[in-house]
């Protein structure tokens, strides 16, 4: 389990992370959100050791994290992090050697994962010779490799088709199967609600939001409501507590500002032919581009 | 964290040595080195006009009948001094200038003409359709020189045999009063001029090379931001170190090659000049140098000059290796390095030809400071003591202030390595620099 408590760190007279705690279940899936410039990947070198806090503690299973405990952690970058000139099983057994790997448990793993990402015929080629996408696979192979029992994915998906993002998802949700903790980073905000269960939103290097997605999103307030049926844009936009309406394929999409308004805007809609209301929560882009945004202006 | 050391230093010996740049490098180096040593066999190969004959018309508008004799004697005496085979034809002419001047239109003779001056002595025109050979030129201007001489002093009562007696080179005996100075010959300086800076140039080679490969190596890693991956499993101290013996070791295994080359070249030299007794003429032409050493006194400055000069090129090695690797962490690109990495190669340069002009500098002050700073030391300290302008013990300063440097480069510079290696900032880097090194915490 990794346990990050009340960790701060300065840069000079800059404030990069701001009093951060959270913690990584074995097996669990953690989202850590942010805009750029929001203090992730400070904070992902401070779990790789690679910063030391300012203030506070960072432990993996117990234990302090230094290049004892590094070995175990894998770490795919948001950009890439591979030697181009390298063939690929040279940037393998470099990467899994300097974890700690013996060479022939290296060699054996990666013709299981070149297969699995059905990629074996580059094996022997220059990374520099591969496509965006077949980087990325070898990238995060040289995370995974060593089985690690913590796991950093910053943006894992870029330059992926989604066929190729489909294995993936298989490959970390069987990581996660086997007890990885993974913490997992990305904009792409369906990527976060396909994986995470609890995440954490950061401005400024401090936490707008956390806990479970599910709480988040039914603490959220603000809803959206589906409606199709005899309803005018204009009489929808002038009930209270409608913040927008959106038409969309034949369906209203309304915006209301809290829960308790959803009443209100049924009375007034169910005067009329209704074939369709539903009340969903906000997806979770909405929600960080409201918080995110709120922080901002702050 | 041991094996990983042996292991990073190891990959990066086989990243530079097992590649086609370094196979087709040591091809050439190996082609030139050899070729240079049996230069002239090479050119001797291909041919060419090597025993072309100097034709020279004689024209005397002078009293002096015997003048083409005397003339011709002093070509045969002083021909010696010329290091290539020499031969002159010497031709009298009956005409006058105007018509010497036609016939020599269009041909490689030289004509000269002699006259008396307002004094009676003798002075002469060269006259040739094109440029003489400088060494000829040389050679003639001494031969008139002397020929004027003799005229001159014929033309007093001194007879033959005095005349003769007045010619013979003054005889010199040697005494040197300092003990320490009594095997030291007075071409030392102008042998070391020529030689010692032959001796150092693959040294500076190598410092080029050692520059080249940290500096890539580490600009490679960071800017493919592969860094964080290898920094976030070996510390940046392992990675460093591992770094700079590599570097070291490939240098060191380079100047060994280019030691081999060297053999290679003398013993093609020797098996073109002998035919098949090889063994025989190799040890011959080694007893005449190591003969030739012995009487100058170089052998005996070589019991600590060696030593000296080995210590002083190690350490500065492990110093350009060093700051090389240290100012590479803080670039975020080759563009960068480049321009960084020229001060380093700058100062090296001075350092050469520091040593090259070495003997130019005889009690200079200045010099013998210079000859105690980190980098100019190794090139000009062991150049400075074999032509005995310092003595050991100023050799002895320079590498103690390089132990010093190479202390305070570690200490220091591995706190700015830590920081520069993961900072891909690009404004201010002399600040971040200065600033890295402040900071005790990294």
């Amino acid at each position: 389990m990794l346990k990050v408590e009340n960790i701060t760190k300065y840069y000079g007279d800059h404030l990069a992370v701001d009093h951060l705690s959270f913690e990584v279940k074995d097996g669990e899936i953690f989202g850590l959100l942010g805009a750029n410039g929001a203090g992730k990947t400070t904070t992902f070198r401070m779990i790789m050791g690679l910063l030391e806090p300012t203030e506070g503690e960072i432990t993996l299973d117990g234990k302090k994290i230094d290049y004892s405990v590094t070995d175990k952690i894998g770490f795919v970058t948001e950009e890439r992090s591979l030697m181009t000139k390298m063939t690929v099983v040279d940037q393998l057994l470099y990467y899994g050697i300097l974890k700690g790997m013996q060479e022939k448990d290296i060699l054996a793993a990666l013709d299981e994962w070149l297969e699995r990402f059905k990629i074996t015929e580059y094996k022997n080629r220059k990374i520099k010779e591969l496509s965006k996408g077949n980087q990325q696979k070898i990238q995060f192979i040289s995370a995974v490799i060593n089985h690690p029992c913590l796991l950093i994915l910053d943006e894992p998906f870029t330059g992926l088709d989604p066929i190729n993002v489909e294995m993936f998802k298989e490959a970390i949700l069987e990581l996660k199967k086997e007890g990885c903790s993974i913490i997992f980073s990305s904009h792409q905000m369906e990527h976060i609600e396909l994986f995470c269960e609890k995440l954490m939103i950061l401005v400024k290097g401090k936490p707008v939001i956390e806990g479970y997605l599910k709480e988040i999103k039914r603490n959220y307030q603000k809803k959206n409501i589906f409606i199709r049926g005899d309803v005018e844009k204009k009489e929808l936009e002038k009930i209270k507590g409608v913040v927008s309406v959106e038409k969309t394929a034949g369906e209203f999409i309304v915006k209301i500002a809290s829960e308790t308004d959803v009443d209100r805007v049924f009375k007034a809609v169910s005067k009329n032919k209704i074939t369709k209301f539903v009340v969903e929560e906000p997806s979770l882009n909405e929600i960080f581009i409201a918080k995110v945004g709120e922080a901002y202006d702050e | 964290m041991t094996s990983k050391f042996w292991y990073l230093t190891g990959l990066s010996l086989k990243k530079k040595i097992k590649t086609k740049w370094f196979f087709i490098a040591n091809i050439l180096l190996a082609i030139l080195i050899i070729g240079l040593i049996n230069v002239d066999s090479i050119i001797q190969f291909f041919g060419g006009d090597f025993d072309q004959k100097t034709e020279i018309v004689l024209l005397n508008e002078t009293n002096y009948s015997n003048i083409d004799q005397t003339f011709e004697n002093y070509i045969q005496e002083y021909k010696q001094l010329l290091t290539t085979e020499y031969e002159a034809s010497i031709e009298v002419y009956s005409g006058n200038q105007q018509n010497l001047e036609k016939e020599l239109v269009d041909t490689d003779k030289i004509g000269i003409v002699f006259s008396n001056n307002e004094d009676n002595y003798l002075e002469a025109k060269v006259i040739s359709d094109q440029k003489i050979d400088t060494m000829v030129y040389q050679l003639l201007v001494q031969v008139l020189s002397a020929t004027k001489t003799e005229v001159a002093m014929s033309l007093t009562d001194i007879d033959l045999e005095e005349l003769e007696k007045i010619n013979t080179p003054v005889t010199i005996d040697r005494i040197i009063l300092d003990d320490a100075s009594q095997n030291e010959d007075e071409n030392m300086s102008l042998i070391m001029g020529t030689v010692f800076p032959t001796v150092i140039l693959p040294f500076f080679m190598l410092v080029l090379f050692l520059i080249q490969m940290i500096g890539t190596e580490i600009n490679e890693e960071k800017s493919t931001r592969s860094m964080e991956i290898i920094i976030s499993n070996v510390s940046p101290k392992v990675h460093f170190f591992s770094k700079v013996l590599a570097s070291n070791v490939f240098v060191i295994t380079q100047g060994i090659l280019l030691i081999l080359y060297a053999g290679i070249g003398l013993f093609l030299r020797n098996l073109l000049a002998t035919g098949t007794n090889i063994t025989g003429s190799i040890t011959t032409e080694f007893s005449e140098i190591w003969q030739t050493l012995v009487e100058t006194g170089f052998v005996d400055q070589l019991v600590y000059v060696i030593p000296i000069t080995l210590i002083l090129m190690i350490l500065s090695f492990i110093a350009y290796s060093l700051v090389a690797g240290i100012l590479a962490s803080m670039t975020v690109n080759m563009e960068d390095f480049q321009q960084i990495q020229t001060p380093i190669i700058m100062i090296s340069l001075v350092g050469y030809y520091l040593a090259i002009m070495a003997g130019m500098f005889e009690g200079s002050i200045f010099i013998r400071i210079l000859s105690y700073i980190p980098f100019l030391s190794c090139l000009l300290s062991p150049a400075l003591l074999v032509i005995g302008q310092i003595n050991i013990f100023d050799s002895l300063i320079s590498i103690a202030v390089l132990i010093v440097f190479l202390y305070f480069t570690i200490k220091y510079g591995l706190r700015i390595y830590k920081v520069g290696i993961l900072n891909y900032s690009t404004d201010k880097m002399w600040h971040r620099l200065f600033k890295a090194a402040r900071n005790k915490d990294v």
